[in-house]
């Protein structure tokens, strides 16, 4: 089948300054959870303060969430936990609300995402990052803005689009090559994407307890990220087989890049055109 | 590598769109100059910018950022845009914009903090700028990839996003 499909599409957009949402645009960039998180708001009729505001939040919202949940944080209420130090009725509220979210996703993954499976005790991370997202649009969304997106560190939640009718659109990266899109997709509110090319083989399978994948990257849509990140993690450990399982959870489509460069995807995948 | 001009017309797309120009324009210049904040003490972790018609908004006060705000209006010729500051390192660019073609792109100041971050950014750049010139049609608003670490996000191409749609 060789390489046939790695080329992004190419489209004549409307022009930008004629198309977009009139108003303001709000642009941030947060270090949080050991990566970086970009924020687009278009502000719209919205008050300009208010989405200040809002925007401050939900940064809030992703340090709270990096305080709560990093494993790498010796004394945060997860590595307590996973050490025995704390019990689930000691920690935080959404310590409880994220494990029960991992079992919704472990179940849907077929197992493939498996919290419980990782060495070292119970491990969300593949679920925390993408959920703590939803929150922090969840300000920007309450603060009446006309759209946003805030791209987690490569994973991505999002509501409205650059304009009227007008899809966020969003480059899936080709895992080979750092400065080349793999392809492009119009976002349902949600785009994940998991794979071991920038930080080495550390996605771990869960049959196995060891790192390993089965493809070079993954992808996954759908309306939210907590579970189109968990459902990455787990479809790129599953591999192209994994895309039956993403067929079957509704409004949730997959995408497998190989590691010879072939694309699979299930059959709703929203590649832009 | 034939897909990398069709990336970075996203790039310049996405400029085009906060820099809010319209094709009537045809024929003139409109140069993006940089100016805003310049310490050279800065954390230089976070980075917010709003351009646009808005009146200037208020500060965001969060533990880790800078903020900076800067005003062009839609429509008009002329876009002020800010430094954008990062932890290794600090980049302007000047994007001067044709009609609604973007004619060049260059950075005006690069700050590196030590010779690795000079490393990255000599290699970064140069695929930026001639990329961003060579193609406009596509545009994407963000890039998924497997999570990068704050690091490598220097050399990220949400990070080439960030950079130009905050001018």
């Amino acid at each position: 089948m060789g390489t046939p499909a790695l080329k992004a599409p190419r489209r004549r957009d409307p022009d930008p300054g004629v198309f977009a949402w009139a108003g303001p645009v709000l642009r941030h960039v947060q270090a949080v959870m050991g990566t970086m998180v970009s924020f687009e708001i278009r502000i719209g009729d919205a008050e300009a303060k208010a989405a200040h505001v809002a925007l401050a939040r939900a940064c809030s919202r992703l340090e709270r969430a990096d305080a709560v949940f990093s494993t790498w944080k010796p004394n945060s209420p997860m590595s307590l936990l996973r050490r025995g130090e704390m019990t689930l009725g000691e920690a935080p509220a959404e310590m409880a609300e994220v494990l029960e979210l991992c079992k919704v996703a472990r179940e849907l993954s077929g197992g493939c995402f498996d919290p419980w499976a990782m060495p070292g005790g119970i491990d969300p991370t593949g679920l925390v990052k993408g959920w703590a997202a939803d929150r922090a649009l969840g300000e920007l969304r309450a603060a009446g803005v006309r759209a946003a997106t805030v791209n987690a560190g490569g994973d991505l939640a999002s509501f409205g689009g650059p304009g009227p009718g007008w899809p966020w659109r969003i480059g899936v990266r080709d895992p080979r090559a750092e400065s080349a899109l793999a392809c492009v997709v119009e976002s349902p509110g949600a785009v994940a994407t998991s794979g071991c090319y920038e930080r080495g083989p550390h996605v771990i399978d869960p049959a196995t307890g060891c790192p390993g994948t089965r493809c070079a990257s993954a992808t996954v849509t759908g309306p939210e990220l907590w579970l189109a990140d968990a459902l990455a993690t787990g479809l790129v450990v599953a591999g192209e087989a994994g895309l039956a399982l993403i067929e079957a959870v509704e409004a949730y489509e997959g995408c497998v890049i190989s590691d010879a460069g072939s694309i699979a995807m299930t059959g709703s995948f929203p590649v832009a055109t | 590598m034939r897909r990398t001009p069709i990336v970075l017309a996203g790039t310049a797309a996405g400029l085009a769109a906060v820099l809010g120009f319209h094709t009537e324009s045809l024929g003139t210049n409109v140069v993006a100059t940089p100016s805003g904040s310049s310490s050279g003490a800065s954390t230089g972790k976070s980075t917010t910018t709003t351009t646009g018609s808005s009146s200037s908004p208020g500060r965001v006060s969060s533990s880790a950022s800078t903020t900076t705000t800067t005003t062009g209006t839609t429509g008009t010729r002329t876009a002020l845009g800010a430094d954008v500051q990062y932890r290794y390192g600090d980049l302007e660019l000047q994007v001067t914009v044709t009609g609604s073609r973007i004619t060049n792109v260059e950075p005006v100041v690069d700050t590196a903090y030590d010779p690795r971050s000079s490393q990255i950014n000599s290699y970064a750049e140069p695929l930026l700028v001639s990329e961003t010139i060579e193609a406009q049609s596509a545009a994407i608003n963000g890039v998924s990839g497997a999570t990068f670490t704050s690091q490598a996000y220097v050399q990220s191409l949400q990070a080439a996003l960030d950079k130009l749609g905050i001018k």
